[in-house]
């Protein structure tokens, strides 16, 4: 084949977020943008990008250039729609200061570590049944169930219910293949949860829900008061929301890198206090949540071009997690890897709140899953990626496991 | 330059010569320091640059804020002389300050 026709390494880098064939492999797209265009400009969509791993750690330190406040994702800023109080993912300083210490509260390390055992509970129910099967699926069988689990756990919402919240929230950051999703402000304003917080009113318990109806905090007009009931939806949605699909993403690439892995999975096996730095490399190797977008408060001035003001940003996380300059051989798959650490749960004050819960989970699904089933082979023809622009990972990813 | 000394939970050292201004931090992650994350990029809320100050250094570092003190209830393995470090300031009067980093953060 001559390189004419060949069009991938003589054309100028294209990336876009919907484009099926780059998704299923965005990493050679992803080395050539930090080589050839580290400030990309797509003019189809209509957005700029950053991929170097110092680039995107220091602007998305800057809030003041790079702002949250009409959403993170591209078709979100587009769209413009007026965000509500409480909603903090999309918020700027002052108002995300008070409502993002709300929740960083609640989230701290030593809490979501205490959750461990339950988490071990829960994945074991998911898992015993299994013992014996020739077949696995660590989307259908743990990936769909432990993250709703967990977050249900917190959120004191009765198990039954727990699929239901899931598939509402799946549904809502679907996309159409090689389509931008389609915007509803609907989706982020707790719908669904309001009957549980009216029944947690009357009955208290050690949940997140009765914490946060209880918690008081002093807003950014200064005022000292409790949160208001659409507050409270609207925290509980962002954080049901923003704790079901990644993490259970983050439970299929643990499943897809250590089968493609195996030398590497018979290791953790038969050391288990390799786990947390496995699931560390798994986080940087795939992010489940591979870019964020924000919106470009004022002219930006980068490789002696200007990203004006009005622009959408996009910062790839994903790239900047294999960029050699700060990762030695940094598209190499090693538990072992002593390095820095990656960018996947972001940078600054928006950097996600869930990120011990995420690990804690991750950690103890490939644990309990090690425990039951030490080898697996993905069956590849039968796995697929999901439609989605915003988070990467598996739909379905059934395994062998002998 | 201050010297910061870090000292892993397996024992390794190492000693970095920073810009006063520069927070404890991000001489961390700036210079490969591993076991400090520091995710939320110094904004006091992730809990995730938990250090313990050497007690000779202790009270010489500045003043914990109120939400620095709560976060600090909740780190993994928390002491009395446990700090974010993204909180801890360099200054002159901070040169040849000893930190020891926890066993894990998160």
């Amino acid at each position: 084949m001559s390189t004419n026709t060949h069009p991938s390494a003589t054309d100028p880098v294209y990336w876009d977020p919907y484009r099926p064939d780059i998704n299923a492999d965005p990493y050679p797209v992803y080395k050539r943008l930090r080589e050839e265009a580290p400030l990309y400009y797509n003019k189809e969509y209509d957005f700029y990008g950053l991929s170097r791993f110092s680039d995107i750690d220091r602007c998305l330190g800057d809030v003041k250039t790079f702002s949250s406040a009409k959403g993170d994702i591209l078709e979100l800023i587009r769209a413009d729609m007026e965000v509500p109080n409480g909603m903090f993912i999309w918020e700027d300083p002052p108002r995300h200061t008070a409502n993002r210490a709300v929740v960083s509260r609640v989230f701290t390390p030593k809490r979501m570590n205490a959750l461990e055992e339950q988490i071990r509970d829960y994945c074991a129910m998911c898992l015993d049944p299994l013992i014996g099967a020739e077949r696995i699926d660590f989307i259908k069988d743990l990936g769909d169930k432990l993250p709703g689990g967990v977050i249900g756990m917190l959120l004191g919402i009765p198990d039954e219910a727990r699929d239901a919240v899931r598939e509402r929230v799946d549904a809502s950051l679907r996309t159409e293949l090689g389509k931008p999703m389609e915007v509803s402000q609907s989706s982020y304003q707790g719908e669904g949860f309001e009957e549980y917080l009216d029944w947690r009113i009357k009955n208290p318990s050690d949940d997140l829900m009765t914490e946060l109806l209880n918690v008081e905090f002093q807003d950014h007009l200064g005022v000292t008061r409790k949160l208001t009931r659409e507050e409270i939806l609207i925290f509980i949605n962002v954080l049901a929301g923003a704790g079901n699909e990644t993490t259970s993403r983050l439970i299929g690439w643990t499943g897809k890198l250590l089968s493609d892995n195996p030398e590497q999975r018979r290791q953790i096996a038969a050391n288990p206090a390799l786990i947390p730095a496995a699931i560390e490399e798994i986080l940087r190797c795939e992010p489940p949540g591979p870019s964020v977008a924000r919106y470009v408060t004022q002219d930006f001035h980068i490789y002696d071009q200007t990203v004006p003001a009005g622009s959408v940003m996009m910062f790839f996380l994903a790239a900047a997690n294999r960029d050699e300059e700060r990762f030695t051989h940094g598209e190499r798959f090693d538990i072992h890897r002593q390095g820095p650490p990656h960018v996947t749960f972001g940078r600054g004050i928006h950097s996600c709140v869930g990120s011990a819960l995420a690990r804690v989970e991750g950690r103890v699904a490939l644990d309990e899953l090690l425990k039951r089933f030490p080898d697996w082979t993905v069956d590849l023809e039968k796995s697929s990626l999901t439609p989605s622009s915003t988070t990467r990972g598996w739909d379905t990813l059934p395994a062998f496991t002998r | 330059m201050v010297k910061v000394i870090y000292v892993e939970s397996n024992g390794t050292e190492h000693a970095l010569d920073l810009s006063p201004g520069l927070s404890v931090m991000r001489g961390a992650v700036e210079n490969n320091v591993r076991g400090i994350l520091g995710e939320c990029g110094g904004a006091c809320q992730c809990a995730t640059c938990h250090v313990y100050v050497d007690p000779a250094w202790f009270d010489k570092v500045s003043d914990i804020s109120a939400i620095e003190e709560a976060l600090l209830e909740d780190v993994c393995d928390g002491q009395p002389n446990s700090r974010l470090s993204c909180q801890i300031r360099l200054s002159e009067a901070l040169d040849g300050l000893v930190v020891r980093l926890p066993a894990r953060q998160v």
